[in-house]
């Protein structure tokens, strides 16, 4: 026997209470688990990028740039590739099933960032062979059923056709798959010339240009030249990296950060104040043994040892539980919910589940190591 | 009063401890000048009226409670010295201590029981699984390593706590009214069990009682009345 297998058989003396502390640390780290796993996913913007840039209208992302604008921005010497995007936004069969469409130069996109992308000579070669071929990212081919050579029908909520209709027609000539689980796959890359045809409006603009900055170059003060060469022009920009371009955009809708944070807390501290009463209460019916162990020679640390290796055991138990029901999610559900779950949602978590076992343990502990041998025996 | 020690260096020495209590603004003096000396290797039975001081005088000895006043030293070691914890890390190294509801841990089995003051010295899992095995082949429950409490007999029981008691080679077993809760044959094993102890292996016994009979185990009795030793008797056995 060891002092482990003693902490867990104290654990253990009470299944029925024990599993459900596991249950209850099990359930908050479930919940954890999901919603770091959504922040870090392609709901999120875990994954973007802080070097790479997004030049935007400064009005508002819904106000198109002169595709004029291109040649001034390449000019900086810190601008080390560049590239021009148009967004469609529109659905699939129904309006819920909301799909992303980017319009760009397949040869520039690949420049400024086809390897996170993973856009891969193959693939740009297939978006060569018809203008109304697109790459469709594996998150949304999943999520939607799709298959290379597939021609699929969108309906645009507002970029219309020259012919006044909405319904746009393209065939899948790819699937790309990104660099790693947290790149963004959810849309696809239709090409630039064949929408800039055939829309009605805003023809040669961009709702974005992508900077790619060269190595040393500060981004932020290539944002800041950037800006302030449109600064006085009929459309300023505001530049930002990727990945506050993508913060900026979740957050038109809701502080999705704040609103994790206040729920993932909500559920620590409901499990933290039920583990710890059960705990003290559970440490207060073994006053009598306490006071036996001491007797024999278990100094306080000992006790305290004890005491929070059993919280400890709790935490680690139900907490790998909800953890390995996170992953399960992920694996089944993450390309249509963009949940990923990367290590450093795990580490973050297994640091959480430390911290909380001892928080929890400490008191319950602390009233033990203090009992005298003495009261303990009383208590009988 | 001063019992008086078989050798010129006793194992055991209590010096003018003092040791009352209160009971809201009430004080009650359990001893006010308590004397005692024990030969090492001495069996000595502590007999006395409920009230006297006996559970007082064994958790001084055993350093769970500290006197107000007044020297205890055992062997090297002054417990009216010593803070609490090193108490605690004397206990596991220098005494056994037998109780009268043998208070062992439910959860564990025979051999687990036993184990846990092996659990505090630096042994390997097979080193503390071998002294396992010896005392509790000594105790004659070789066997039932795997048994719980709750599946043995009250005599068992005890065997096991005497078991857990010696397990860690200790110098000193105190033992508190260890035939209390046994029926009279149970208890005789026991006592002789005790008294094999004390014989063999030379152990120094402290034990608490109010039984005649099993007095008549040990070595000495002492008789303690209102904080005082009254009587001894030597070599009852």
């Amino acid at each position: 026997m060891t002092f482990f297998q003693l902490a867990r058989r104290n654990a253990w003396r009470k299944p029925l209470r024990t599993m459900l502390l596991v249950f209850c640390v099990g359930v908050a780290f479930l919940i954890y688990g999901l919603t770091a796993s959504f922040l870090s996913g392609s709901q999120g913007s875990e994954g973007a990028s802080e070097n790479l840039l997004g030049v935007v209208n400064k009005a508002g992302r819904a106000q198109p740039l002169p595709l004029a604008y291109m040649n001034k921005i390449a000019a900086d010497k810190d601008v080390a590739a560049l590239a021009y995007m148009t967004r469609m936004r529109g659905f699939v069969g129904a309006e819920k099933n909301v799909v992303v469409t980017s319009a760009v130069d397949p040869r520039l996109i690949a420049g400024v960032n086809g390897k996170e992308l993973g856009l891969t000579p193959e693939l740009l070669a297939g978006l060569d062979q018809a203008r109304d071929s697109v790459l469709v990212g594996k998150a949304l081919a999943e999520a939607q059923g799709w298959s290379v050579g597939q021609r699929i029908g969108v309906t645009a909520f507002q970029m219309t056709k020259a012919n006044g209709g909405r319904d746009w027609s393209f065939e899948i000539s790819g699937i790309f798959n990104g660099a790693d689980a947290s790149t963004d796959t959810y849309f696809m890359i239709a090409r630039y010339d064949y929408v800039n045809a055939v829309r009605a409006r805003d023809r040669d603009t961009a709702d974005a240009f992508i900077v790619l900055p060269r190595e040393m170059a500060s981004p932020g003060l290539l944002a800041s030249r950037i800006d302030s060469l449109f600064a006085n022009s009929a459309a300023p920009t505001k530049t930002q990296s990727e990945k506050q371009f993508l913060e900026a955009f979740i957050r038109q809708f809701a502080d999705i950060g704040l609103i994790v944070n206040l729920v993932v807390g909500a559920a620590f501290a409901t499990i933290l104040m039920i583990v710890i009463n059960t705990m003290v209460f559970a440490i207060r019916e073994r006053t009598f043994e306490i006071g036996v162990l001491k007797t024999l020679g278990f100094s306080r640390s000992h006790i305290m040892v004890l005491i929070v290796g059993e919280t400890m055991l709790i935490f680690v138990t139900g907490g790998m539980i909800g953890l390995a029901l996170t992953k399960l999610a992920t694996v089944f559900a993450g390309p249509t919910f963009g949940l990923v779950f990367t290590p450093v949602v795990l580490v973050k978590a297994i640091l959480i589940i430390v911290v909380l076992g001892l928080v929890t343990g400490i008191l319950p502990a602390f009233n033990a190591m203090r009992m005298p041998i003495i009261n303990a025996f009383r208590s009988r | 009063m001063t019992i008086t020690a078989q050798e010129a260096e006793p194992y055991i020495e209590l010096n003018g401890v003092r040791k009352g209590f209160k009971f809201g603004t009430e004080g009650i003096s359990i001893f006010s000048d308590l004397n005692l000396s024990i030969a090492r290797g001495d069996f000595v039975a502590v007999m006395g009226p409920s009230g006297s001081g006996k559970s007082t005088l064994l958790n001084i000895l055993s350093g769970i409670d500290s006197p107000d006043a007044g020297k205890v030293r055992i062997g090297k070691s002054h417990l009216d010295r010593m803070g609490e914890s090193a108490r605690s890390s004397w206990r596991a190294h220098n005494m056994g201590i037998v109780f009268q509801f043998y208070n062992l841990l439910p959860m564990l089995n025979t051999a687990q029981n036993v184990e846990l003051p092996l659990l505090l010295k630096p042994l390997t899992r097979r080193q503390r699984s071998a002294r396992v095995d010896t005392v509790l082949d000594l105790v004659g429950l070789n066997g039932r390593q795997k048994q719980y409490p709750n599946r043995m007999s009250g005599g068992q029981q005890q065997r096991v706590g005497i078991a857990r008691a010696i397990v860690a080679d200790p110098g000193l077993l105190l033992c508190d009214e260890p035939t209390g809760d046994l029926d009279r044959k149970s208890a005789n094993d026991i006592l002789e069990m005790l008294g094999f102890l004390n014989r063999e292996l030379n152990k120094t016994i402290v034990m608490v009682t109010h039984d005649p009979e099993a007095a008549r185990f040990a070595r000495r009795t002492l008789h303690l009345d209102k904080g005082t030793f009254i009587e001894q008797g030597m070599d009852s056995q």
